[in-house]
């Protein structure tokens, strides 16, 4: 159902890859099957939303790009957080759990 | 910091485009590879596992578009390409582009130097420090001199005492200059020279004048409050031009003695380049000098006049001071300063006490006077450059049009194929905006051109004088103008076209057929054609009432002959004449070109027509004193003997001013028509008397009444008017300017020729060191006086010639682009039996159509464009049919020859022929 980027909460793309590269240096295919995997298949993203978003989070210095073999001995761009973009991922986290804490007040009242 | 990031790596983007688009391939490459690969492990056919990935994440090619399209460089790129298409498009089309372009750079070209003089006149600053600072006192400017201790609406001239007064008590004020409002000629030579005085523009002015505009002086020093002092020695500061063009810019003019006026004076200083002064003027003074030297030069001196009020004020307020308290507290001083004069009023002063105020505006812009004079000329050719331009934009869109369609098939192409409607419209809208701006960088030639022409010939110089010191050359605030038009027209005549391009249905236009869209399109390029020739309409009918206006003006009988009649003007204070010594002088001149073969009659007078005239107040004997609210106003010339004999004014009762007044006999007058139903209704006038003052009231005699005239403005005849003997002038007053004449009029014999260097030659008999300013046919100088007038009605004719032209293309353009369309149409006609001269009215028919509703649109916008010219003009009849219905036959004739063509064309179409083209 939710496979389209524009039914994720909007801008949240961006925190749940940050979120994604927090453990490890990712590539772009990784990226997206680790999203997949952990939501359980309710994200399944095309790759032009992925890949603005990686353009987006490259120039807003959360995230770099650096090219190198995979497993399988392909070349790939692996990508990984930057200092700011860590910092980022703490400040967006923390408001994310407010915002969906007041959410969830106002929808049980 | 990500801003910089972003703005780097969309430059990247940009510039090594390939590198970034190779990497960006082998990643995407390798997330579909990769997912593929999943795939395939689950058991899939590659083939099926490259096709499942392809449905689920989006194809190669879209993911990169969507990326591309993501950064700002985007944009930046598309442009570029839109750009580099459209450039190539038009070099394809090099008769449209150059066409295109000219037309534009008329019509913008026209628009941006008419506005280069409304800039210069009706908006700029003067060329001083923080002009914003500055207020001038007075709502409007006034002229020359007012007497007595009231003033009727503002107190906007002010005497010396007056102007102290306010000087020393406005605390608001960090400096307040004063000048006076009457411009000045001064004799100026270098002491010992031979040479004879010239005449040069100069300016009294307060020693504060300089520092109050925060105006320092280019060499030399500027005048300071001590040069503005009783007994101070007497310095000038000389103009840069003057300086430069006449003596140089040698060094050692500073600190020489000139002769101004034959008093000796020494130049301290030179003004900066660009100063002109405190107001536009035609001719900008070339000398400036203290206040308090005006006694000195001038035997007639106002500056210790209590109640002669000739001087106007600017001043720099203080920081932060509000120019509405300074107001208030200068109308308090004002009421002041009247007061401790009450015992000097008269009983009118003192009636007319209550109401006398003052205001004070902003002076940023010096006296304007000549905006005011100007403004509505300039505000009319504004608009009637305006028209043209929207003429030109209605050209140029109908060209657009024709392009569009050309098009149409590519663009239902690229539509069918799945092209953005943005992408397309975005293509020839590119293509306008590139035309505006080349036609808007040529405009700035045509409009230096231009505005060249019109100063020169609104402002014609005199030699060795200043000119008008607007420049020709584009400023910045006139490139911005012509920039901000460029791109408004390439909006206004790109839009209509690139949207009506982008309306097409592409499975119709593929079709091929030229007949599926033959009505299409053709209802847009019509209405242009009826909104040129409506406007056209309106353009020739203003141009054809102005020159109506202008040859009524021209041809009216003024009451005075200009034929044989010729003016010689001087003023004998440029060398140091005293007023005793006058008489003398006006008697050799007269003898002496009385004396040249050719010669009829000559007489002098102080001021010719059509121009000056000075004013007074008139005391008839044995009337009531005029009252407070009372106009008792007349104007008044003194002249020699036989004066209106000479300038051709007829005598209507009585005698003129003859050789029988003298300075014994008794002090005659005599009076125009006006003057004597303004004073005597029903009495006859001859052998009544009257004064200028309360208590000589018996001093003139009335021996004749003259025609009315116009000597004073050639827009109305003259109100009451008089005439006083030269030889009854008291020439024992010392400070009396009235005794100075000017002008030397010269009635040449029928047939004979009278060169400029004889009147010189003998005037250089008479007295070499005495000036002769200018030497000019009586039609000559009634001439300048509408050189505002030619220059309008020339212009607009100009304007109406081109956009005559302009719709007159436009109407051939539509009739042969028809005729080609319906060929087989006309064929198939003349197939039945259709003669020649049917096809020729049918072609007719439909152009004539576009012309009537052309006119149907233009006479009441022609007639509304009249009634707004003739509120701004005299002269200008709006109900006058003549010219309108003139600009509607002319209309029509080349509406005629435009269609004809095509007409002609259509009719020598051999049937046969037509039918097989289908």
């Amino acid at each position: 159902m939710a496979d389209k980027p524009s039914d994720l909460v909007q801008g949240t793309l961006d925190m749940l890859i940050l979120k994604t590269l927090a453990l490890e240096p990712m590539h772009g295919y990784g990226i997206a099957v680790r999203l997949e995997q952990m939501s359980k298949g309710v994200f399944r993203l095309n790759a032009g939303s992925l890949f603005v978003a990686f353009q987006r989070l490259q120039r807003a210095g959360l995230i770099r790009g650096e090219w190198k073999a995979t497993e399988n001995s392909r070349r790939a761009k692996y990508y990984a957080l930057t200092d700011q973009g860590r910092k980022r991922l703490t400040s967006e986290t923390r408001e994310w759990g407010r915002q969906v804490a007041a959410i969830a007040r106002i929808l049980e009242a | 910091m990500s801003l910089l990031r972003t703005i780097a790596d969309g430059l990247r983007s940009l510039f090594r485009k390939e590198r970034v688009e190779e990497q960006l391939d082998e990643e995407l490459c390798g997330f579909l590879e990769m997912a593929a690969e999943e795939k395939m492990k689950h058991g899939m056919t590659r083939k099926d596992a490259l096709r499942a990935v392809r449905l689920e994440r989006g194809s190669l090619a879209v993911t990169k578009e969507v990326v591309r399209s993501a950064g700002w460089e985007s944009f930046v790129e598309t442009l570029l390409s839109d750009t580099r298409h459209a450039l190539r498009r038009l070099r394809m089309a090099p008769a449209f582009t150059s066409a295109t372009v000219l037309t534009l750079a008329l019509g913008i070209g026209a628009t941006t130097s008419i506005f280069t003089l409304v800039h210069a006149v009706l908006l700029k600053s003067l060329p001083v420090a923080n002009p914003g600072e500055l207020y001038r006192l007075g709502k409007e400017s006034r002229c020359c001199y007012q007497g007595g201790y009231s003033q009727e609406k503002e107190f906007s001239l002010v005497s010396y005492d007056l102007y102290k007064y306010l000087r020393n008590n406005t605390k608001g004020f960090s400096e307040l200059a004063a000048f006076p409002s009457l411009e000045l000629l001064l004799g100026l030579r270098r002491a010992g020279s031979p040479e004879a005085a010239q005449g040069y523009p100069g300016e009294f002015v307060s020693g504060n004048y300089f520092s109050m505009f925060g105006i320092r002086a280019y060499a030399g020093r500027a005048l300071t409050d001590a040069d503005d002092q009783p007994n101070a020695p007497p310095v000038v500061v000389m103009s840069y031009r003057l300086w430069r063009q006449k003596y140089g810019s040698g060094p050692s003019v500073i600190g020489s003695v000139f002769d101004i006026d034959g008093k000796p004076f020494t130049v301290v200083g030179i003004t900066p380049p660009g100063f002109f002064g405190d107001s536009l003027r035609s001719s900008p003074p070339d000398l400036f000098l203290p206040l308090n030297t005006e006694p000195y030069v001038q035997s007639d001196a106002d500056l210790n006049k209590v109640d002669t009020h000739w001087l106007q004020l600017i001043g720099r307020i203080q920081l932060g001071a509000n120019p509405a308290s300074i107001e208030a507290e200068m109308r308090v001083e004002l009421k002041q300063w009247l007061r401790s004069h009450w015992s000097d009023m008269s009983a009118n002063d003192r009636a007319r006490f209550p109401e006398q105020t003052l205001y004070l505006t902003p002076g940023g812009a010096g006296i304007t006077a000549m905006r005011e004079q100007y403004e509505h000329w300039l505000l009319i050719l504004m608009m009637v450059s305006g028209f043209a331009l929207l003429i030109v934009c209605a050209n140029v869109a109908n060209l657009m049009l024709v392009r569009g369609m050309e098009r149409r098939r590519q663009i239902s192409l690229s539509m069918a194929l799945g092209a953005q409607t943005s992408r397309i419209l975005r293509q020839p809208l590119t293509e306008s905006l590139l035309l505006s701006l080349f036609g808007g960088a040529a405009s700035l030639a045509v409009a230096f051109a231009c505005t060249l022409l019109i100063l020169r010939f609104a402002f014609p110089a005199f030699a060795g004088f200043a000119s008008v010191p607007i420049s020709a050359s584009p400023s910045k605030p006139v490139l911005l103008f012509a920039f901000v038009v460029s791109l408004l027209t390439g909006i206004a005549f790109g839009v209509g076209p690139a949207w009506m391009a982008t309306r097409v249905d592409p499975v119709e236009a593929l079709h091929g057929s030229s007949r599926s869209t033959a009505r299409e399109g053709s209802l847009p390029r019509k209405t242009l054609v009826v909104v040129q020739a409506a406007l056209s309409l309106v353009l020739l009918s203003a141009a054809g009432l102005l020159t109506a206006a202008l040859q009524r003006l021209e041809n009216q009988d003024l009451g005075f002959v200009q034929d044989r009649r010729i003016v010689a003007s001087m003023d004998p204070r440029l060398a140091g004449y005293r007023s005793d010594q006058l008489p003398a002088l006006y008697q050799r001149i007269h003898d002496s070109i009385a004396s040249i073969p050719g010669v009829s009659s000559v007489a002098l007078c102080q001021y010719s027509p059509v121009g000056y005239g000075w004013g007074a107040g008139i005391w008839v004997d044995g009337h009531p004193a005029p009252g407070p609210k009372d106009d008792d106003s007349a104007a008044w010339d003194r002249v020699s003997a036989g004066y209106l004999d000479v300038i051709g004014t007829p005598i209507v009762r009585g005698r003129g001013i003859s050789e029988e007044d003298t300075a014994s006999s008794r002090r005659v007058a005599v009076i125009n028509e006006a003057f004597a139903r303004k004073f005597f209704q029903n009495e006859d006038p001859i052998g009544k008397h009257f004064g200028t003052e309360a208590d000589n009231s018996r001093k003139y005699e009335l021996v004749g009444v003259a025609k009315d005239a116009r000597y004073l403005t050639l827009d109305k005849p003259d109100g009451a008017f008089f005439f006083l003997p030269e030889a009854q002038a008291d020439y024992s007053q010392t400070n009396l300017g009235s005794l100075f004449l000017h002008d030397i009029v010269i009635l040449t014999r029928p047939g004979a020729r009278l060169s400029d260097a004889q009147v010189r030659q003998v005037m250089a008999s008479v007295d070499p060191s005495l000036p002769i300013i200018s030497i000019r046919t009586l039609q000559e100088k009634v001439a300048t006086q509408l050189t505002q007038q030619q220059l309008i009605a020339h212009l607009t004719s100009l304007f109406g010639v081109l956009s005559l032209v302009l719709a007159s293309i436009g109407l051939y353009g539509i009739t042969a682009y028809n005729v080609g369309r319906r060929t087989g149409e006309i064929g198939l006609r003349m197939a039945l039996g259709a003669s020649r001269g049917q096809v020729v009215r049918l072609v007719l028919r439909g152009a004539f159509l576009l012309i009537a509703f052309g006119l149907i649109l233009g006479i009441p916008l022609s007639l509304a464009t009249s009634r707004v010219l003739s509120s701004q003009l005299y002269g200008l009849n709006p109900y006058d049919a003549v010219p309108i219905a003139i600009a509607v036959a002319v209309l029509g004739f080349f509406g005629l020859i435009a269609t004809l063509v095509p007409a002609h064309q259509a009719s020598s179409i051999s049937a046969a022929e037509a039918l097989r083209s289908e």
